[in-house]
């Protein structure tokens, strides 16, 4: 085997772990154990949990591919010891059956190894968090243990004060499910993150935690979690309180979300009579269209944006010729266009009305544009 | 022969826009690298320098290909040359303009080819097709097709169609030593024979890069969401529309045709 490869075994494991795995697990880098043999042995596996990353290392020894391998975790986890089985140590189990069963050959070990420890680790962060010694944190645990998914852990944070983070999984709908033509391949998901600064010193000051909503990245295409405006924390709230509020809130939004699929929709469709039948349009977010157009035998396209507040927030258009090109070959567009007549009480088929006849106009402006590019390149 | 039809159309033709599937595209240009890419078009460039049908279909590509990610970032763009056969000229897929401008670097001429083999060009079509829809994508080939005398071949069973095939073709004036007629119908055999979706086929023997590029355009058409070429009603011209003829805003007029 050539040096920088990874023995086979390992490999299968690891392709295997990339391929299967239910949550997104990235490798972050690979090296080797031994600069004599140079074979890529060791690994960090950059792991989700709790809206956040854990980094363990995975230490095969490719002298000795039959092994286990060794996982060794991050600094801050010194406690976390899922190999001893102790006798007070109550219900933290440890994956021996995983490592005392250990077979290499086997290309479905190593992910299952991981997940095992992950769940491991939850169970361990639980259990770090129920110590605290902060009446607010014991409270709110105590309220909030019934929901499922919760993941939570202690952290240092700011100026050497602990916090304990919680990411709560909100709303029990399939949001997939909720899209005609879905395209998702994962399912979407909505998080709230609440971080709690804790230790006795803290009792006295202001309990608000600090909020954040996280999705899964696909879901910006149908709802954006920037647009949200969290309700108010208000004081001596708890989370089983504001949970269900929030959840409200975001579950009404999500649906005029989908609804609003829609409304854009129908804009375009109304477009199409004028404009033509679109090159290209995307029939499930309908958050963008694509037009080719002429005026005499100037020929370009017209790209319209929808965003997801249409009609509330106006769409934004940019023209691209067919016959203009920059020094490096592409076709010369336009600035984006923002200007123009707009009302979003208007019936969609007026909206389309006043975008012809103003596209009528611009077109000009766009070709002087265009020739003028032309004519600075000279 | 069943063609999958795109589900963008009312009976009467009129425009709809159902939420169906929307796959992103892997496009492969196969371009004709026999001596008559070399021809030269009707007008000539900047300081009068001649522009070839080469020169012009490098441009067109570009503009495609900007065009396209303009529409949608996600489509990605390989290519390949066309002499007696066909073979690989970058076959790594790329959303990437900086690759694609690389790759059509490298295309030159080699010389006459004499006769033209689609056979082995669908071959490595229908294996990379294979590859896309693992991925959720769809596959179209894009030939551009130079020879006025030289109808292509292929051999290729009935029933494979997994990827759609869109044709231009450029040509001399038709006249007793050639035969663009027969190339043209030879090629609209060959897009019937294998694509998937509908596949669109533009000729033009006037020599001019506009007229390319114009129909560059209307191929940027997606696969999925295409309506016959018979109708294709493209480009839509934005001409102030006389009062009279005008519905008033808000009424819909159901006869107006397919677009």
């Amino acid at each position: 085997m050539a040096i920088n490869t990874v023995p086979p075994l390992i490999a299968a494991q690891l392709n295997y772990l990339l391929s299967n795995s239910p949550l997104p697990i990235n490798v972050e880098q690979m090296w080797s154990g031994s600069k004599h043999h140079g074979l890529l042995d060791r690994f960090t596996l950059v792991i989700p949990f709790c809206l956040d990353y854990i980094r363990w290392d995975v230490i095969y020894n490719a002298l000795y591919p039959l092994a286990a391998p060794d996982i060794i975790f991050g600094p801050e986890d010194e406690s976390f010891r899922p190999y001893h089985v102790g006798g007070g140590d109550g219900d933290l189990k440890s994956p021996r059956k995983s490592l005392s069963d250990w077979n290499c050959k086997d290309p479905t070990w190593l992910l299952s190894l991981i997940l095992e420890l992950r769940e491991l680790y939850m169970t361990y962060q639980r259990k770090r968090v129920g110590e605290v010694d902060d009446e607010r944190l014991k409270f709110e645990l105590s309220t909030i243990v019934p929901r499922e998914g919760i993941e939570m852990y202690m952290r240092s944070g700011i100026e050497k004060t602990e916090e304990v983070k919680f990411a709560v999984p909100l709303l029990g709908v399939d949001i997939n499910k909720m899209v005609t033509g879905c395209p998702w391949r994962h399912q979407q998901k909505i998080f709230l993150e609440v971080i709690f600064p804790v230790g006795r010193k803290y009792r006295h000051a202001p309990s608000t935690p600090r909020l954040k909503l996280v999705a899964s990245p696909e879901l910006k295409a149908l709802f954006s979690t920037e647009d949200f405006r969290l309700p108010p924390w208000l004081d001596d709230m708890c989370m089983a309180e504001y949970l269900p509020i929030l959840e409200g809130l975001l579950q009404s939004q999500i649906v005029d979300a989908v609804s609003s699929i829609d409304v854009r929709r129908k804009f375009i469709v109304a477009l199409a009579p004028l404009f033509g039948r679109p090159v290209e349009a995307d029939p499930v977010f309908c958050r963008k269209v694509a037009f080719l157009t002429s005026s005499g035998v100037f020929t370009f396209l017209v790209h319209f944006s929808l965003p997801l507040q249409f009609p509330k927030q106006q769409p934004v258009l940019m023209l691209q010729s067919s016959q203009h090109f920059n020094p490096s070959g592409a076709p010369i567009k336009s600035p984006v266009i923002t200007e123009f007549p707009w009302s979003s009480t208007w019936e969609s088929s007026e909206m389309a009305e006043r975008f012809f006849d103003f596209l009528v106009e611009e077109c000009l402006n766009f070709k002087k544009y265009c020739n003028e590019s032309l004519l600075q390149q000279r | 022969m069943e063609r999958t039809e795109a589900q963008n159309s009312t009976p009467q033709g009129r425009y709809t826009l159902l939420p169906s599937r929307y796959s992103s595209e892997d496009i492969i240009f196969c371009i004709d690298v026999d001596t008559e890419s070399l021809v030269e078009m009707k007008v000539t460039g900047p300081n009068g320098r001649p522009i070839t049908r080469l020169d012009s279909i490098k441009q067109a590509i570009l503009l495609f290909i900007n065009a396209k990610l303009s529409i949608n970032p996600d489509h990605r763009f390989a290519f390949a040359t066309l002499a007696k056969s066909a073979s690989w000229l970058r076959k790594e897929f790329s959303s990437e303009v900086e690759s694609a401008m690389d790759a059509l670097r490298l295309l030159s001429v080699d010389s006459s080819s004499g006769h033209a083999d689609l056979t082995q060009l669908f071959k490595l079509a229908t294996h990379e097709a294979k590859k896309s829809r693992a991925q959720n994508r769809i596959l179209r080939v894009f030939v551009i097709y130079c020879r006025s005398s030289i109808p292509p071949q292929h051999q290729w069973p009935v029933n494979q169609k997994i990827f759609t095939l869109d044709v231009v073709y450029l040509h001399d004036k038709p006249g007793p030593d050639n035969c663009p007629q027969k190339v043209y119908d030879a090629l609209v055999d060959a897009l019937e024979h294998v694509t998937e979706y509908e596949g669109y086929i533009f000729e033009s023997g006037q020599g001019l890069s506009r007229v390319l590029f114009r129909h560059m355009c209307i191929l940027l058409s997606h696969p999925q969401q295409r309506c016959l070429q018979d109708l294709v009603d493209l480009p839509k011209s934005l001409t102030k529309k006389s009062p009279t003829a005008d519905s008033a805003p808000g009424e819909e007029n159901p006869a107006v045709s397919s677009q």
